[in-house]
């Protein structure tokens, strides 16, 4: 479903993407694993269009480059920085985006994600006043307005109580279960343990393994923390 | 477009709801208009307040406060001592102090033999003007009081007095001057709200969303300018609109304010999208930003009106797109202007749109 290749990206001397390449096929979730600074991001903003790779391509669904606008109605993106306008309502931020998409009803579309993310009941609030994982669970259905077959979160989970994690969980694996393809970035584990068919774990620009939770585990011994750091070392990322 | 147009309703919406943003493009300008129309209007019609002491009661000095009491132009204050007349003009309570010496009824009695009677203005040096007009009214009034009401229609000078219809590129009033500025404010606020609206969105991520969208960056950035130009044509609207509906501004071509406002909007779209090519984050847009409109507005005639600058700061005005939407503000209003003087500060204005969009849309881009 969407299928990256040999991307490199440097910025400047830096060198970002070195030869990343993975591919996210219907009804999984993709785990992307990395410490910071591992090129997790700019993988994303590469996937999503919003930068373009020196070499290397990214196909969405077998129609081409998301530097296409056509090719990016494929993709729904949740950010890791909770993007939405906090001075209009949950319902309003929506519908908001819904007509950006050319969504037919796009208040209706707005309250049936709302129900799925358990926040129909605050859907005339404005968004300043929501707690952050309300704000996060909002953060993902906004990535849904338009129905998306290919989804990209980028850490939809950070700063929220179990509660909310939860949730979001739950909802993920839903949205792979309805046969989506979903790229999942996290530095929780646990979480990648819980929901990722598969994962590629990057560093320093690279995919340095992938395969599924059991393989990386049985290939390092351990859980998949003991896998992560086993690939990446101990010492310290800033 | 559809998308454009969803975006730049968006943007509206937004505005209208952060009331401080609101306040300072909307209510903000009319507020500012309607105290410098107050303060150029200078006397504004109301009686000049003058203090006077008597120094010694007599029946002429009775009779000549009586006359300045009764005289429409004045609104008389006893003052009960000099050091309490002083006090009146110094605390701007009064214009001036007229003292009536403790002589007068002595000198007015020798004013039908030849001799002369006395009597001192001094006033605040602010009020030169009007301390000139007292002057000439205490002339009046002294002369009345010291040959009776029988001389009062003696008039070896007549002069015929009457208000002149005005015409034609003179301010009905100095509301029809302050309106105009009223305009500046009011792009100064849009843009400033528009401005900071842009580095919001590429702080709170909420930019990355729509890049991320089928739109366009270009489709992006047209929804922003498309939202700015309504919200400048609004202001300008409502700001004009008010001066004319209650304070006698009078519009001289509507056909022509339709134009003069939309290359207005045009314009300062284009300086808002310059600005926030500039300004990477919201402080930086709000501070810096609001630094260089400020600068902008105050030589571009916002403050002091382009017609009481002198010559050269005139000239240096040019380089601020305030002072065309001030000039073309006036031409479609109190100056009457037709398409011979229109036409070079509505071109200046859609010059600086143009550069604005293009240059300001390249650098929102790089750092988006």
């Amino acid at each position: 479903m969407i299928e990256v290749q040999s991307i490199r990206k440097a910025f400047g001397r830096v060198q970002a993407l070195d030869g990343v390449g993975f591919t996210a096929r219907r009804g999984e979730v993709l785990g992307l694993l990395g410490p910071n600074g591992a090129g997790k991001s700019t993988c994303i903003a590469v996937c999503t269009g919003q930068v373009a790779p020196d070499s290397g391509s990214v196909n969405v669904g077998g129609r081409g480059s998301p530097r296409d606008p056509e090719v990016r109605r494929l993709l729904g993106v949740a950010p890791q920085q909770v993007a939405l306008y906090d001075s209009l309502s949950a319902r309003e931020n929506l519908a908001f985006l819904g007509r950006l998409y050319g969504v037919a009803d796009p208040r209706r579309r707005a309250d049936e994600l709302l129900e799925t993310v358990g926040l129909l009941p605050r859907a005339r609030d404005r968004v300043s006043t929501f707690s952050g994982g309300m704000q996060r669970r909002l953060n993902l259905a906004a990535a849904l307005v338009h129905d998306p077959p290919v989804l990209l979160l980028d850490e939809p989970t950070a700063g929220v109580d179990p509660q909310s994690r939860g949730s979001i969980l739950d909802t993920v694996g839903r949205l792979a279960a309805e046969g989506r393809a979903v790229i999942y970035t996290t530095h929780y584990m646990e979480e990648a343990q819980r929901i990722c068919s598969r994962v590629v774990v990057m560093d320093h620009g690279r995919a340095i393994a992938e395969g599924t939770v059991q393989d990386l585990r049985a290939a390092h011994g351990g859980d998949l923390e003991s896998a992560f750091l086993a690939l990446t070392g101990r010492e310290m990322r800033d | 477009m559809r998308a454009v147009l969803v975006l730049a309703a968006k943007d509206l919406r937004l505005l209208l709801r952060d009331r401080a943003a609101a306040f300072f493009t909307f209510a903000f300008p009319v507020a500012i208009a309607l105290l410098f129309g107050y303060v150029f209007s200078g006397t504004t019609g109301e009686p000049l307040r003058v203090a006077v002491l008597v120094e010694r009661d007599s029946a002429s000095a009775r009779e000549l406060v009586r006359l300045m009491e009764a005289d429409g132009a004045f609104a008389v204050v006893r003052a009960p001592s000099r050091e309490a007349g002083e006090a009146l003009v110094r605390g701007t309570d009064a214009i001036a102090l007229v003292t009536v010496p403790a002589d007068w009824e002595s000198r007015v009695a020798t004013v039908r033999t030849g001799g002369s009677a006395g009597l001192r203005v001094e006033f605040d040096p602010a009020r030169r003007a009007e301390g000139g007009l007292l002057v000439g009214k205490m002339h009046e009034l002294g002369f009345r009081a010291a040959f009776g009401e029988a001389a009062a229609s003696w008039r070896p000078v007549a002069v015929d007095a009457g208000e002149m219809p005005m015409e034609r590129g003179v301010p009905a009033n100095s509301f029809a001057i302050s309106f105009s500025q009223g305009v500046a404010w009011a792009l100064f606020g849009a843009v400033l709200s528009f401005c900071a609206g842009i580095a919001e969105e590429r702080q709170r991520g909420t930019l990355v969303r729509l890049l991320v969208s089928p739109m366009r960056p270009a489709s992006i950035l047209l929804g922003k300018a498309v939202a700015c130009f309504i919200a400048c044509m609004a202001a300008e609207w409502l700001v004009v609109a008010v001066g004319a509906a209650f304070f006698g501004v009078q519009v001289s071509s509507w056909a022509w304010l339709a134009a003069a406002s939309a290359a207005t909007a045009f314009g300062f779209s284009g300086l808002m999208m310059l600005l926030a090519g500039g300004f990477r984050t919201q402080g930086g847009a709000q501070g810096a930003g609001r630094a260089v409109l400020l600068v902008l507005a105050m030589v571009g005639g916002g403050t002091v009106p382009l017609v009481f600058m002198p010559g050269v700061l005139r000239t240096v005005s040019d380089v601020s797109p305030f002072k065309w939407a001030v000039l073309v503000a006036e031409g479609c209003t109190w100056r009457g202007w037709g398409a011979a003087e229109m036409w070079l500060p509505i071109a200046a204005l859609v010059a600086i749109g143009s550069v604005g969009l293009v240059a300001g849309a390249a650098l929102v881009r790089r750092t988006a």
